[in-house]
């Protein structure tokens, strides 16, 4: 195999179809994603197909050389390509990246998904480690799993579900970006396309067992993503875990912080045995918007209210 | 001895063929090995190859033309090439997730006496009259629960756990071999060796009976056919030798084999040819992405209405 290289981003000012290139967002293993603007001037976030395993764009060039040997891999990889703009464009959710254009050019394939103005759930752990209120955690991903459950029902799985690709818009309301839906069916595809996972993240069964996906592995990285919320770390990688297993349960670490139902929640995500995970989106939804969250951090207003109500029971 | 055998694997609807079967003989026994390999890349099918290959050499080191014992030559053979497999990933300083792995079942018989053992989930089937005389217990999660009474077999056929198995040659932990006891063959029996691509789709019976009482020349691409038709679109690599002992259907049977007419020292081994390229894959031309894209924007489309 060969290694990974790096891929050089477009230009800013590059015109691309009818949007002009401002500068690049990120940069994964597949894909390159851009902020850009169309005629009308509104930004839009275009995703360019690039496994830089397979192609490679060089300083000062635009297209991008595929050697012959890798063509059609390559090609092939595009399905999945297709597959998340095709599960995106099914998709109409609030709580779900909106897919608007779809397009070739360069010799590969592009995706134009909705801007959203905010900022990643990742970056706002970083600016709040340890300060994040279990309202807020819960708040957040009751909403997600709007989203993750119209994904469910179209019989898709998210497979990449992590902070950083859980942007918060302006307004607080949560969006799932970056779907790795389609990658699953790349495991028999070849050796240069290898399914991604981000440590921390995935569940057991994307290392191991590839076959026993389901929507308890989303749910394994939703519980992963609440984890990480607590005290801005990731837990144990799954794999390490199987080995030996020192995953830190937040009902242990985080005790006295965060409500009991809340940290029991996490951990019954983060099960390694994906059958005795929530089964549902749904069933975890339950949980989160139970009213048990009333009883939140006890202040000591609580802890003087309950002794006078002690007192007047009396 | 005297005995019928024929083999053959196919890739099934997988992009590799991660099986690797053979079979061996000298003038006074016979080797057959079934391995399925697992992990990423092409190392299930390095896993796979390294332990057929090593048995198969030890078989032709050792059975000049008899084994001194065939236990201890299984024992020692499955150890071993489980070893060549761990030395294979600290080579390639492959990390534990990516290690190859692979089952293995593998038979011997001398003196009208067969002797098995095996790990995983790869399978021999000693049949006699059309039915079970001797099979493998599967080292798999489900067939522990199924052994404990909290599955049915029927509702071990589709359990999502029915591929975990928890001994195989390769990786960290070491694996655990069960052997048979010694089984007398009689003129007519058959054994079967399969990966779980052929057994995996198809219960007992369906085995047995598509076994039976052929030739093995037909009765063997006639199980892979039944499997593959039942295996659907996500079929597995499919791996079957089958030897019926004693039996001589017709003079003319290519795969009939009498080794007498071998001389001591001599050996007649099949193993398939290590095929370093995957199967191509179907090229996506200019027409499919188009076609593809016109697809998504006109979902876009409505969509967006």
């Amino acid at each position: 195999m060969s290694p990974p290289q790096a891929n050089q981003p477009l230009p800013p000012g590059y015109p691309l179809e009818n949007y002009r290139i401002e500068r690049q967002l990120s940069m994964g293993g597949f894909s390159i994603v851009y902020l850009a603007y169309d005629e009308e001037d509104t930004p839009v976030a275009i995703k360019e197909y690039l496994p830089n395993s397979l192609a490679l764009r060089t300083a000062g060039d635009i297209l991008p050389v595929i050697s012959e040997e890798h063509r059609s891999t390559f090609r092939h990889g595009m399905k999945c390509f297709f597959e998340e703009g095709r599960a995106l464009a099914h998709l109409n959710h609030p709580n779900v990246v909106r897919v608007l254009n779809f397009f070739r050019a360069n010799e590969t394939v592009y995706m134009v998904m909705q801007y959203e103005r905010g900022r990643t759930l990742q970056e706002h752990i970083n600016k709040h480690r340890g300060e994040i209120k279990e309202s807020f955690i819960r708040n957040v991903f009751a909403r997600l799993l709007n989203g993750l459950r119209e994904v469910h029902t179209h019989k898709l799985l998210h497979l990449d579900i992590k902070p950083a690709n859980i942007y918060l818009r302006i307004d607080g309301n949560p969006v799932l970006l970056d779907f790795g839906a389609a990658r699953q069916a790349l495991e028999n595809e070849g050796p240069d396309l290898k399914p991604m996972y981000t440590p921390g993240y995935a569940a057991p069964e994307q290392y191991k067992a590839p076959d026993q996906l389901g929507p308890w592995t989303d749910i394994y990285a939703v519980g992963a993503s609440m984890y990480a919320c607590l005290g801005g770390t990731v837990p144990q990688p799954a794999i390490d875990r199987l080995e030996k297993d020192r995953f830190e349960s937040a009902t242990q670490k985080w005790a006295g912080k965060y409500s009991p139902q809340l940290l029991e929640t996490i951990d019954w995500c983060l099960d390694l045995d994906y059958l005795e995970r929530p089964l549902s989106v749904f069933a975890l939804q339950k949980v989160l918007t139970e009213q048990q969250h009333a009883v939140h951090e006890a202040t000591w207003i609580d802890n003087l209210s309950q002794r006078l109500r002690g007192l007047i029971g009396k | 001895m005297k005995f019928t055998i024929y083999q053959e694997s196919r890739v099934g609807k997988r992009r590799n063929n991660q099986d690797r079967l053979a079979h061996c003989y000298s003038r006074e026994a016979l080797l057959m090995v079934v391995a399925d390999g697992m992990g990423g890349h092409l190392h299930g099918e390095v896993a796979a190859q390294i332990a057929v290959q090593y048995l198969t050499e030890a078989f032709q080191r050792e059975a000049k033309p008899r084994l001194a014992d065939p236990f201890m030559f299984l024992a020692g053979g499955l150890q071993n090439a489980h070893q060549a497999v761990q030395d294979y990933a600290l080579a390639k300083r492959l990390p534990e997730p990516e290690s190859p792995r692979t089952t293995c079942v593998a038979c011997i018989v001398q003196d009208s006496i067969a002797y098995w053992a095996h790990a995983g989930d790869s399978r021999l089937y000693a049949l006699r009259d059309g039915r079970v005389l001797a099979k493998t217990r599967d080292h798999s999660t489900v067939q522990a629960m199924v052994d404990d009474g909290q599955l049915t077999a029927a509702e071990a056929l589709h359990h999502p756990l029915r591929n975990r198995i928890y001994s195989c040659l390769g990786g960290l932990q070491n694996p655990q071999f069960d052997f048979s006891r010694k089984t007398t063959l009689a003129r007519g029996d058959m054994i079967a060796l399969m990966s779980d691509g052929v057994w995996g789709p198809l219960d007992d019976l369906r085995i047995t009976t598509a076994l039976h009482g052929r030739d093995v020349m037909q009765a063997v691409p006639g199980l892979l056919d039944e499997a593959e038709r039942m295996g659907g679109p996500n079929c597995d690599n499919l791996s079957l030798v089958a030897m019926s002992w004693g039996e001589n259907y017709g003079e003319d049977t290519l795969q009939s084999v009498e080794t007498q007419s071998l001389p001591m020292d001599a050996h007649s081994t099949q193993m398939p040819e290590f095929d370093r390229r995957p199967t191509p894959l179907p090229e996506l031309t200019d027409e499919d992405i188009e076609n593809a894209i016109d697809e998504i924007r006109n979902a876009i489309r409505k969509n967006s209405q």
